[in-house]
């Protein structure tokens, strides 16, 4: 795959620096990204991490109202244990720091243990894992599942109860029911290429789709000839709504996300369906997101994220934000 | 003749040599499974292990110390975490020693399986590293000399990467693959076989 870049082992750095010179708002220190205005005193902390190849996510969500700082990898893998202590750090208020990132093996050692050592220099950490991708594991397994684009929802909400003025466990625990809320499920065409590796990460057909694939192209549900956009979203739509949630509302916000290579254009045939479907279901759609929020570089395909929203979400959902890529 | 800071630097030395020539093989295992880096990574992790090494230091712990910081800052992969969790068991175990003997190892490597189920969530029969460092760690149970340890070493690992390979991964990524799996041989599995050939060659 054609890669406008410079050497391989560049790519990350070279990404974070141009982020950062783009966005003054943004401040970067090694392979941490923080908000110019972090640490804000008086402030629960708002930290998450992950590997480089998803922008917006991770970095592009640092920002008043959602992220303080960001740990950020090497494409698709972790970032370090010192990265993660950096940014709890940068992030520490003084009133304890919000560690809301996804749930990958790698991720979370790293952030426990960094947890641990800050934890030595008094500062109080507390955890929320993104699980919302559906397709990673069954209903019974659901604390194995993996987190995918639903996670920006979960940033917001947490984000806006913070600035609020509530304190650690009170946003840990909004943080939490954000995500217990939130359903994602993901489709790809294509597939993407890790800088410097020789292949794809995974091969699929010219004519085929597989459905609930991973952003790190993890095995999905079926692999199939390509279907209409109406097919597929019904697809889709009918999984996240029959997965069992305890708090469901009549009231939901939807996210159509690029997975990097398919347009606007397709999203919006696809928005266009699932808002016609979530109608015929008896709800309405709050604050619909439709773009590229959580990517996996040039892979094709997107996602769709349900969060269901009892009245505090809606209104943290609806608080002012400000990042690079997301304004509220 | 005991194991002293000697020993690991030149193990080091070995260990980054054959992660260099494992990268291909173990990419192409993790590429059935994963994102295909675990080669790339393993050699990130001993090119950092082996220049961070100190030159003259005869406190094991301190040597440890030193590769487990290497470690912590030179990688977020999961494997990398792991190696960062055995190196930083190891210098607990060592700390203020010049030397510990062959019969010890055993011992330190069980301890080293224990952290890592603890820290990675791993169980044993999820066809994980964990599960060849079991069975490692009872083949040195019964070793007192360097060349009864490599023996037994070699042989245990080659028998849990055969006796693994017609089961499923059952933990992180590859799990996802379920019974694909079956067949395979695990990536991390792979990788410890290697750098302990290299290091008992």
């Amino acid at each position: 795959m054609k890669k406008l870049m410079n050497a391989a082992d560049a790519f990350v750095d070279e990404m974070l620096d141009g982020l950062v010179a783009a966005h003054p708002t943004l401040v970067r220190e090694a392979r941490v990204v923080r908000a110019a205005h972090a640490p804000k005193p008086g402030k629960v902390g708002i930290v998450s991490g992950g590997g480089s190849g998803h922008l917006p996510l991770f970095t592009g969500y640092v920002g008043p109202g959602l992220l303080d700082a960001c740990a950020i990898g090497d494409v698709f893998a972790g970032p370090s244990v010192d990265s993660c202590i950096q940014a709890i750090k940068a992030g520490d208020g003084g009133r304890g720091v919000l560690r809301l990132y996804g749930n990958y093996g790698g991720d979370r050692m790293n952030f426990d243990l960094a947890g641990e050592m800050v934890e030595m220099n008094g500062i109080r950490t507390t955890t929320v894992l993104g699980t919302d991708d559906i397709a990673s594991a069954t209903p019974d397994e659901a604390a194995k599942r993996r987190g995918v684009a639903g996670i920006i929802y979960a940033y917001k909400i947490a984000g806006a109860k913070a600035d609020a003025g509530a304190d650690l466990t009170e946003v840990t625990a909004t943080a939490q029911a954000a995500v217990d809320a939130c359903r994602t499920i993901g489709v790809a065409l294509s597939p993407c290429q890790i800088p410097g590796a020789a292949k794809p990460t995974f091969e699929i057909g010219a004519d085929e789709i597989e459905m609930g694939m991973g952003i790190h192209g993890e095995p999905g549900i079926w692999r199939d000839k390509l279907r209409s956009a109406d097919d597929v979203a019904d697809e889709m739509v009918r999984r996240l709504l029959a997965d069992p949630i305890t708090d469901k509302s009549e009231r939901v916000s939807v996210l159509v996300n690029s997975l990097g290579a398919t347009p606007l254009e397709e999203l919006f045939i696809v928005y266009r369906r699932v808002a016609a479907l979530l109608r015929k279901d008896g709800r309405t759609i709050v604050r619909p997101l439709v773009g590229h929020y959580v990517t996996s570089m040039e892979m094709a395909g997107l996602s769709i994220s349900i969060i269901h929203l009892d009245a505090e979400r809606e209104r943290l959902l609806a608080a002012p934000c400000a990042c690079p890529f997301w304004r509220v | 003749m005991a194991i002293t800071a000697d020993t690991l630097r030149h193990a080091a030395t070995r260990a980054r040599d054959a992660a260099a020539l494992a990268q291909d093989d173990l990419n192409a295992a993790d590429g059935r499974l994963g994102d295909g880096d675990t080669g790339v990574m393993l050699r990130r992790l001993f090119e950092a292990v082996a220049t961070a090494i100190p030159a003259h230091e005869n406190d094991l712990g301190i040597v440890f110390q030193a590769c487990a910081r290497a470690c912590a800052s030179g990688t977020g992969s999961s494997l990398g975490t792991l190696v960062t969790v055995a190196m930083m068991t190891l210098a607990k175990a060592t700390r203020g020693r010049s030397e510990i003997g062959w019969d010890e190892l055993g011992g330190l490597l069980a301890s080293i399986r224990d952290q890592m189920m603890a820290r990675g969530g791993a169980k044993l029969g999820d066809k994980t590293v964990v599960d060849m460092i079991d069975a490692v760690a009872s083949a040195l149970a019964h070793c007192a000399t360097r060349d009864e340890a490599t023996v037994a070493a070699q042989k245990a690992a080659q028998d849990a990467l055969d006796a693994f390979r017609a089961r499923p991964n059952k933990l992180g990524r590859a799990r996802m693959f379920g019974e694909r799996t079956i067949g395979l041989d695990d990536p991390g599995m792979l990788a410890f076989s290697r750098l302990l050939a290299a290091v008992a060659a």
